[in-house]
């Protein structure tokens, strides 16, 4: 008895053993798995119930059972078997459909290449930016582990209080706003209060820059970027070296031997991936560092788009003699980016309240606060991949604005595809009757059809990708005179645009086939299978039709709005284009030095370039020459406050400020309105007065830390030039000639009133013609010019031929003169601007890309309808023609009918494009949202190439002989 | 196991199984047990169904969307699957129907002549 319990007991054990097992082997998706628990118990149920029954009909119990099992057989081979049915089922009719969908598109060559290449067009766009997309905005930090890792912002209700040296590369989002300033950059010896905090941070370190860096040591002289880390940089993130070691705390210090890692990318293009370059020496600006290694490939850049060449410690900083790198131990230089990982098991919450309390001791009541508790300082932790922004705004914009376009494209090729599968829907009528009336489910049908679709799709997304491949290579050559150089992002396929790629194929592949799918399954079959002329069932495909023509005007509405936003974009770019701004931009070459990397004093560094503007002048090709600090029109700018004689003491103006050497305006040609320009005098006192001031500041920080309360004197005023702008800004129905600038009186609160320094003065001694500056789009704002006195240079060359040609000499000219000196952003004035115009060029040339392709798809839509409609009234149209009508009346009938569609489209794209285009405003320039012409001439190119897509099925009508259409059939 | 078919009992012809098992779902919802008990019961215990045949049969009409399972609570307090006929299952059991009285009626003329000409 117990051993007859035993068996049964064991045979269902065994049966669900061996259900598990199998299951592991297939990979047991959850519904399998539920649906095989399912069945064991079913089968269970069953067992029971026949032994019931025979123990009903007095059979003891052991033997009920063992004849239930009897009766049913073998169990595991009645569960395999069941399980096969679902395999089976699925993966058969999967196949089934497949074959069957693929002999169908064999069928109709024609109908499937249109198809495969209008989806390929589509998908592949998309592709295409998504994998920008990817690559600008959603890259993880190449860091280990980089959810762990946190930047610390701080904000408060008000910038900083007193004299700040801040400054920060881009690395993260700054706000100076009135109410609230927040910002990522801190003073260096916060690092140490936070590195307290051990708890809650497993490390804590610090970058800031890149400095630019003369690279000597290694052939020619170069520039190199050198960001300076703190020594457990690369520990904290945990980047390894490829090559050598990376640097470690030991280097982070002022008596150790300077060392330096390279990053894989300039290892490579400077150093040619040598790998004996561990232990070299290399000079960065004339102090020799020891390369300890290269960091591992990956390791490209922190924040997104910024990279940089090297990195240096943060203690060796103090010996480059870059122009900011003063006292690190400064509480005042706001300038290192601080990064913490989370210790394991500290969440962000707790981190950042330790880190707040830190913070708001050492701001509020350390040696040197720069808040009031009513400022209400406080830190924030970011995840670094959110929080180090880096360029990621200036693509992103772009992107954003070509993704949602592509989208779009997507949606009118899925409604092309859609109306081509409706019109040979339509031929398959008595297909799909012939199956339903043999018992084929209306599901299946419809699965059927879908497979096709995804079929489709799945060819056009192969197709797509390698559009895709094209295509961005393409933007990343345009995006190649970026201000940024190169396109400072990887972009290579990762599983995300792989996801992407393939759930965009399936979903279309569903949308543009579940309408005509529905509508061939829903199909009458009695008509269908009964009359199966054109002719005879006309009344009934009128459904059909009706969704032929909406997919049509959804087309073109599509394309209208692509279209609209093209247009205003193109007359953006346009219009930025034809600015006038104010100097001759052509055949001028630009260049940058900065002689004070090498330790020049200011008056060798006048005479530096006093000597070289004289050398490119005597060039052959050039004209003239002359130099200032910064450059029009090329993205940067200086500007600064000035109180004018006269006014309240205590107010000032705003104005943008520009240094310029002898020969600017002439070089530049930028007329002279009135007064003088600068003489040789002028630009002599300007360089005595700012040696006079470096001399002066040089013993006031020796002295520091003694307050002396006297009031500055005023210094003798030097020459300045102001824009008209200004003098009509500033001195309205006045002369402003001989009228006196002054420096602002420092603020109150703050501790400037320490300064030496004499107040500087300048008298306007001539006014000259408005120019653009920061870029195109910026209005012209009161700009007061200065002679240059300190600092490095833009240098200008105005040229009679071809300004690029002259590169060469220009370089050999400057490397006569110190070959340890490099000139660097070398480029043609235009080039410069094209830099300014990326984001304009980059979504102006695509749009109108992708504008010309959606027109090109509502076209063949518009054309693809109307061929299918005349084919459908071939026999209506000769009884027409065998009644007495002309062709021109066919022809008139036909374009009638195709202009509707797109008419109807062109308005309803109208109103869409109002809606649409204002979100466009903050891109646009010179021209409104709603720019009536723009509208007016996009909608008159749509319905022209409309006729066009009308006249050639019109024609084919037109020529319809009515004796073969009414034999016909 | 070895087949102990010393009875006079019919096999299955390949196929007739689910037809047979929609024509039993056609008196109402029952579980696997049920439809066994059924088949042999209207046959009057002639047709031979071995029980674990039924399931891989019900797996499959179950796909083919003739008929839809769903847990109910047997007449023994069990949890139990029962079965029911959906439309499609009920046009398929038309069809099958008819099949099957065309190729009963095809086989018998065949082998009895006789009839034909009386009929």
């Amino acid at each position: 008895m117990n051993k007859s319990n035993h068996y049964s007991l064991s045979t269902y054990h065994y049966l669900k053993m061996s259900l598990r097992r199998q299951l592991a082997k297939i990979g047991a998706l959850i519904w399998r798995r539920r649906a095989a628990d399912d069945l064991s118990e079913e089968i269970c149920a069953h067992l029971a119930l026949e032994e019931r029954e025979n123990r009903q009909l007095g059979m003891p119990g052991e033997e009920a059972r063992y004849a239930a099992l009897r009766r049913f057989g073998n169990v595991t081979q009645a569960q395999e078997r069941s399980r096969d049915m679902w395999k089976w089922q699925w993966l058969e009719t999967l196949l089934q459909d497949m074959r069957y969908g693929l002999r169908q598109l064999r069928r109709n060559p024609g109908f499937t290449t249109v198809a495969i290449i209008t989806l390929a067009l589509g998908i592949g766009a998309n592709t295409a930016i998504f994998s920008l997309i990817d690559a600008v905005m959603l890259r993880s930090l190449p860091v280990y582990d980089p959810s762990r890792l946190v930047v610390l912002r701080w904000s408060a209700h008000r910038d900083r209080r007193g004299p700040i040296n801040s400054s920060s590369f881009g690395d993260c989002d700054e706000r100076h706003g009135a109410a609230i300033a927040s910002g990522c950059t801190f003073p260096y010896p916060l690092l140490q209060a936070f590195r307290s905090e051990t708890e809650v941070f497993s490390g804590i370190t610090a970058f800031g820059g890149p400095d630019n860096l003369v690279l000597g040591g290694n052939g020619q002289a170069m520039m190199a970027r050198g960001e300076i880390v703190s020594g457990d940089y690369f520990s904290t993130l945990g980047v390894k070296a490829a090559v050598g070691r990376t640097i470690g705390p030991a280097d982070d210090n002022p008596a150790a031997s300077p060392a330096v890692v390279l990053s894989y990318a300039f290892w490579q293009s400077a150093f040619g991936g040598d790998r004996l370059v561990v232990g070299r020496t290399i000079l960065l600006n004339s102090v020799p560092f020891t390369i300890a290694g290269v960091a591992e490939r990956s390791f490209t850049n922190l924040a997104p788009g910024k990279t940089q060449d090297l990195w240096l410690p943060i203690a060796m900083e103090l010996r480059l003699n870059v122009p900011w790198a003063t006292d690190l131990q400064s509480l005042r230089n706001w300038r290192v980016v601080l990064l913490g990982r989370l210790a394991p098991g500290i969440s962000i919450q707790r981190a950042q309240a330790a880190a707040d309390v830190v913070f708001r001791s050492d701001v509020l009541h350390g040696s040197n606060p720069v808040w009031q508790a009513s400022d209400n300082p406080k830190i924030e932790l970011v995840p670094a991949q959110q929080g180090l922004t880096g360029f990621r705004g200036f693509f992103s914009t772009p992107l954003y604005v070509l993704m949602f376009v592509v989208g779009l494209i997507l949606l009118i090729a899925c409604a092309n595809v859609a109306g081509l599968l409706l019109s040979r829907a339509a031929g398959r009528q008595t297909e799909m009757a012939v199956r339903l009336a043999v018992g084929a489910g209306r599901r299946r049908i419809v699965r059927q059809l879908l497979t096709e679709s995804v079929l489709l799709s799945l060819a056009g997304g192969a197709l797509g990708v390698l559009f895709a491949y094209w295509g961005v290579r393409l933007i990343v050559a345009l995006v190649s005179s970026s201000p940024f150089g190169t396109f400072p992002f990887v972009v290579a396929p990762d599983w995300r645009v792989l996801a992407f790629t393939v759930s965009i194929c399936l979903l279309t592949g569903i949308v543009f086939g579940l309408a005509p799918a529905f509508r061939s399954a829903r199909l009458d079959l009695t008509p269908a299978l009964k009359a199966n002329s054109p002719a005879s069932s006309l009344s009934r495909r009128g459904g059909l039709f009706h969704l032929g023509k909406s997919l049509v005007v959804v087309q073109v509405v599509l394309s209208v709005v692509v279209l609209m936003g093209a247009g205003l974009l193109v007359r953006t770019l346009r219009n930025l284009r034809d600015i006038n701004p104010g100097f001759d931009t052509r055949n001028l070459l630009l260049f940058e030095t900065d002689p004070t990397l090498q330790k020049y004093t200011p008056s060798q560094v006048q005479s530096y370039y006093r000597e070289l503007q004289q050398r490119l002048a005597a060039l052959p090709g050039v004209i003239s020459a002359s130099y200032s600090h910064p450059a029009l029109l090329n993205g940067s700018l200086t500007a600064t406050g000035f109180h004018i004689e006269g006014q309240p003491e205590k107010k000032s103006v705003p104005s943008d400020t520009l240094n310029i050497g002898p020969g600017f305006l002439s070089t530049m040609r930028i007329p002279l309105m009135g007064g003088r320009s600068f003489t040789d005098e002028d630009f002599e006192q300007a360089a005595e007065a700012a040696a006079a001031e470096e001399k002066a500041a040089a013993a006031q920080s020796k002295t520091s830390h003694r307050a002396a309360p006297a009031q500055p004197a005023v210094a003798p005023p030097a020459a300045a030039l102001v824009n008209q702008t200004f003098a009509r800004k500033y001195f309205p129905g006045q002369n402003p000639l001989g009228k006196q600038l002054m420096e602002p009186v420092p603020e109150e609160g703050g501790k400037a009133s320490s300064r030496k320094v004499p107040r500087r003065s300048w008298v306007i001694v001539g006014i000259i013609g408005d120019t653009k500056y920061e870029n195109l789009r910026r209005e012209i704002h009161p700009t007061v010019f200065l002679p240059i006195s300190r600092g490095g240079a833009h240098f200008e060359l105005r040229t009679a031929g071809n300004p690029a040609a002259l590169i060469p000499s220009v370089r050999h000219a400057a490397e006569i003169m110190n070959n340890n000196l490099p000139l660097f952003t070398v480029q043609t004035q235009t080039q410069s601007i094209d830099e300014l115009l990326f984001q304009e060029r980059l979504i102006a040339r695509f749009s109108t890309l992708f504008g010309l392709l959606a027109l090109l798809l509502a076209c063949i839509g518009l054309y693809g309808v109307l061929s299918y409609e005349m084919a459908r009234r071939r026999r209506e149209i000769g009884i027409r023609m065998a009644l007495g009508a002309e062709k021109a009346d066919v022809l008139r009938m036909v374009v009638g009918q195709g202009i509707k569609l797109a008419l109807t489209g062109v308005v309803i794209g109208i109103v869409g494009a109002l809606a649409l285009t204002r979100f466009l405003s903050s891109l646009l320039y010179g021209v409104k949202p709603t720019d009536p012409l723009t509208f007016l001439a996009i909608s008159l190119i749509l319905i022209a190439v409309a006729l066009l897509a009308c006249y050639i099925p019109a024609r084919r009508a037109a020529k319809v002989d009515p004796m073969v259409a009414l034999r016909y059939e | 196991m070895t087949r102990e078919s010393s009875d006079d009992r019919i096999e299955l012809v390949y196929g007739s199984l689910d037809m047979l098992i929609l024509r039993t779902l056609l008196w109402g919802p029952t579980h696997g047990h049920g439809i066994a008990k059924t088949i042999e019961r209207m046959s009057e215990e002639m047709l031979k169904v071995e029980h674990g045949s039924l399931y891989p049969a019900l797996q499959r009409l179950q796909q083919e969307g003739w008929i839809k399972g769903e847990w109910g609570v047997s007449e023994n307090n069990q949890r139990a699957k029962y079965y029911r006929l959906t439309a499609a299952g009920r046009r398929q059991l038309a069809a099958e129907t008819s099949r099957w009285e065309r190729f009963v009626r095809a086989v018998t003329s065949v082998i009895s002549p006789a009839e034909r000409g009386s009929g």
